[in-house]
C-alpha cells in the first residue's frame, strides 16, 4: 500500500515554547490510525502542525507524495487533508446549512457537493433538522456533528478528527462513534485522537501513544498489548 | 414648518445614504479583520481625484471616470492591506498598530494628492442633471440618484455576503479564522478581498461626493469620522446594523440642523449618541449578549 501521510522528525511549538520534539508518524492509503496520550503532551499541536495552522521548526510532512511542510492551510485542505478541530464552535452567527455549503470551498470539493451534503444529512439527521439554526445555538454534540460534517464537505482524502466525543454524554458518544465507523467503512482514511483507547482499538489498525511531544510507542494489530497494559501506559503504573 | 420639513427629511435621507455607503465599507473591514481602516476617507478622496482627471482632464466621460476612481481606490486599498496591515497579523496589538499604520496611509495619500493635483478646488460633473420633485420638494437628480443607489448597493452587498461563496467566506473569516482556514479558505486572500471591496465602496462614494462638494485633499476626512461613528453607534456588527445606524444618524443630523443650526449640531448629535449608548452599550442594533 502506498504511503498517504508521512510526518518525520517534526518539531513545533508556540513562540519559544517547544511542544513537539521530533515526531514521526505515518499512515498508508486505506488505513485508520489512532492517537492517544495524556492531555497537554502535543496531540492537538501535532494536528495543527499537520494541517498548516502551525509551522514546524524542523522536520518534514508529506501528503500523497507532496511536501506540505510549509504549505498554507487552504492548500492542504485543497489537496484533501482535512482536520476537524476539537469542540469547534465553527462560525457562531452562520446557519448550519450555510456552513456546510460553504465548507465545499476548495475547487476539488465543489464537484458533487450536493451528494455529499445528502450524505452528511444521512449520517447526522440532527444537522438536517437544525439547518436554519445558527451554529452558536447548537449543543455540544451537535457542534461536533457540524464540525465533522464540514470536514466531510471538504471531500477529504484523509480525515483527521481531534477528540470527536470529548465531553459528550454516553449516548451521544455512541452516536458519534457509529458515525465515525460509518465514515471509515466508506473508505476514508482516518487519524483519530481519542481518550478512549478501546474505541480506538476497535476502529483503527494502529495506535500511537504521544507523550512529552514524542511518539512513545507504536501499537499495531499484531502486537496489540492487552487492555491492562494500555491502561498502564496511559495512566502510568503508579495509578493503581 | 411644512415647507421646510420635507426638504429636511430629504437631506437626512441623502446624508444617511452617504453615511451608509461609507460606513458599510468600514464595517466590512471591521467585521472581517477586526481593524478600523483610518485611510478609508483618503481612499474616497483618491477615487474622486482619479475620476476628475479622467473625466475633466482626459475628457473620457464620467462613466470611465467612475471606473478609474473605483479602480484607483481598490488598488490603493489592497496595497494598504498588503504593506501596512498584513505584517501585523497575529500581533496582540494589531488593532492599535493598524490605527497608526492606516492613519499613516491616510496622511501619505492626502499629501500625495496635494503634491500631484495641487490645492485648487475641483468639481466633478453630476451623473444626472436636472431636478426631481419629492413630495413637492425640489431635489437635484444627482442627489436622488444617491438616495436610490445607496440601498441598492447595500442590498447587493447583503446578497453577496449572505448568498455567494466568496461573500460567505468573508463572514466565516471574521468569525473564526482557524475554522475558516481548515475548510480551505485562504485567510490572507480573504483579507485582501475585504480591503479591495471596501475600497471600491470608498471610491464609489468619493466620486458621488465629488459632484456635491468641492474635491479637495481633505474631501474624505470629515465623512470618515462620521462613518466611524456610524459603525460604532450601530454596534460594530452586521451590515444591517451599520446601514440602520447610518440612516438614523443622517436623519438626526438633518433635523438638528433644522432646529439648532449648523453650529451646535455636531455637539448635540454626539451627546445624543452617547446617551443612546449608555442605555444600549452594545450599540443601537448591537446584540444584548456577547
Amino acid at each position: 500500500m502506498s504511503r498517504l501521510l508521512d510526518v518525520s522528525g517534526v518539531q513545533a511549538g508556540y513562540g519559544t515554547v517547544p511542544v513537539l520534539h521530533g515526531i514521526d508518524i505515518h499512515l498508508d492509503a486505506g488505513e485508520a490510525v489512532g492517537l492517544f496520550g495524556p492531555n497537554g503532551h502535543g496531540k492537538s499541536t501535532l494536528l495543527r502542525t499537520i494541517s498548516g495552522l502551525l509551522r514546524p521548526s524542523a522536520g518534514t510532512i508529506t501528503f500523497d507524495g507532496q511536501d506540505i511542510t510549509s504549505a498554507k492551510p487552504s492548500a492542504i485542505v485543497a489537496a484533501g487533508l482535512v482536520h476537524a478541530q476539537q469542540s469547534n464552535p465553527m462560525f457562531g452567527d452562520m446557519g448550519v446549512e450555510e456552513t456546510l455549503e460553504l465548507s465545499a470551498f476548495s475547487p476539488r470539493a465543489r464537484d458533487g457537493w450536493k451528494d455529499r451534503l445528502a450524505e452528511v444529512h444521512t449520517l447526522f439527521p440532527r444537522l438536517a433538522e437544525r439547518r436554519r439554526q445558527k451554529a452558536k445555538t447548537l449543543s455540544g454534540g451537535e457542534r461536533q456533528m457540524l464540525s465533522i460534517g464540514c470536514a466531510l464537505m471538504c471531500a477529504p482524502r484523509l480525515l483527521i478528527l481531534d477528540e470527536p466525543t470529548l465531553g459528550l454524554s454516553p449516548r451521544l458518544k455512541g452516536e458519534l462513534r457509529d458515525a465515525i465507523a460509518a465514515i471509515k467503512d466508506k473508505g476514508v482514511p482516518l487519524i483519530v485522537v481519542e481518550q478512549d483507547v478501546e474505541f480506538l482499538l476497535a476502529l483503527t489498525q494502529r495506535l500511537y501513544l504521544v507523550e512529552q511531544g514524542e511518539v512513545a510507542r507504536e501499537i499495531d494489530g499484531d502486537n496489540a498489548p492487552d487492555h491492562q497494559e494500555i491502561m498502564d501506559m496511559y495512566f502510568g503504573e503508579e495509578a493503581h | 414648518m411644512d415647507g421646510v420639513l420635507i426638504p429636511t427629511l430629504v437631506s437626512g435621507l441623502l446624508l444617511g445614504s452617504l453615511y451608509a455607503l461609507m460606513a458599510s465599507g468600514l464595517s466590512l473591514i471591521w467585521t472581517t479583520l477586526g481593524v478600523f481602516n483610518f485611510a478609508h476617507g483618503a481612499l474616497m478622496t483618491l477615487g474622486a481625484y482619479f475620476a476628475w482627471t479622467v473625466t475633466d482632464v482626459l475628457g473620457l466621460g464620467l462613466g470611465v471616470g467612475f471606473v478609474a476612481g473605483i479602480g484607483a481606490a481598490v488598488i490603493a486599498g489592497v496595497l494598504i492591506e498588503l504593506l501596512l496591515v498584513r505584517p501585523f497579523y497575529g500581533s496582540r496589538n494589531m488593532m492599535l498598530i493598524t490605527v497608526m499604520t492606516t492613519l499613516a496611509a491616510s496622511t501619505i495619500i492626502e499629501r500625495g494628492i496635494s503634491v500631484i493635483w495641487g490645492p485648487r478646488l475641483k468639481q466633478l460633473p453630476r451623473v444626472i442633471d436636472g431636478q426631481v420633485n419629492i413630495f413637492g420638494a425640489p431635489v437635484s437628480a444627482h442627489e436622488t440618484l444617491i438616495i436610490v443607489l445607496a440601498p441598492a448597493v447595500l442590498l447587493a452587498l447583503w446578497w453577496y455576503t449572505g448568498r455567494t461563496r466568496s461573500g460567505r467566506s468573508l463572514r466565516a473569516v471574521g468569525q473564526n479564522q482557524d475554522s475558516a482556514a481548515l475548510i480551505g479558505i485562504d485567510v490572507p486572500r480573504t483579507f485582501s478581498l475585504a480591503f479591495g471591496l471596501s475600497a471600491a465602496l470608498a471610491g464609489l462614494t468619493g466620486v458621488l461626493l465629488g459632484s456635491i462638494r468641492f474635491v479637495t485633499p481633505g474631501l474624505g476626512a470629515d465623512p470618515l469620522v462620521n462613518a466611524m461613528i456610524v459603525v460604532i453607534f450601530g454596534g460594530l456588527g452586521s451590515l444591517g446594523a451599520t446601514a440602520g445606524a447610518a440612516y438614523v444618524i443622517g436623519m438626526m443630523e438633518a433635523l438638528l440642523v433644522l432646529w439648532l443650526g449648523l453650529y451646535w449640531t455636531p455637539s448635540v448629535l454626539f451627546v445624543a449618541l452617547i446617551a443612546v449608548l449608555i442605555f444600549r452599550p452594545n450599540g443601537l442594533f448591537g446584540k444584548v449578549s456577547a
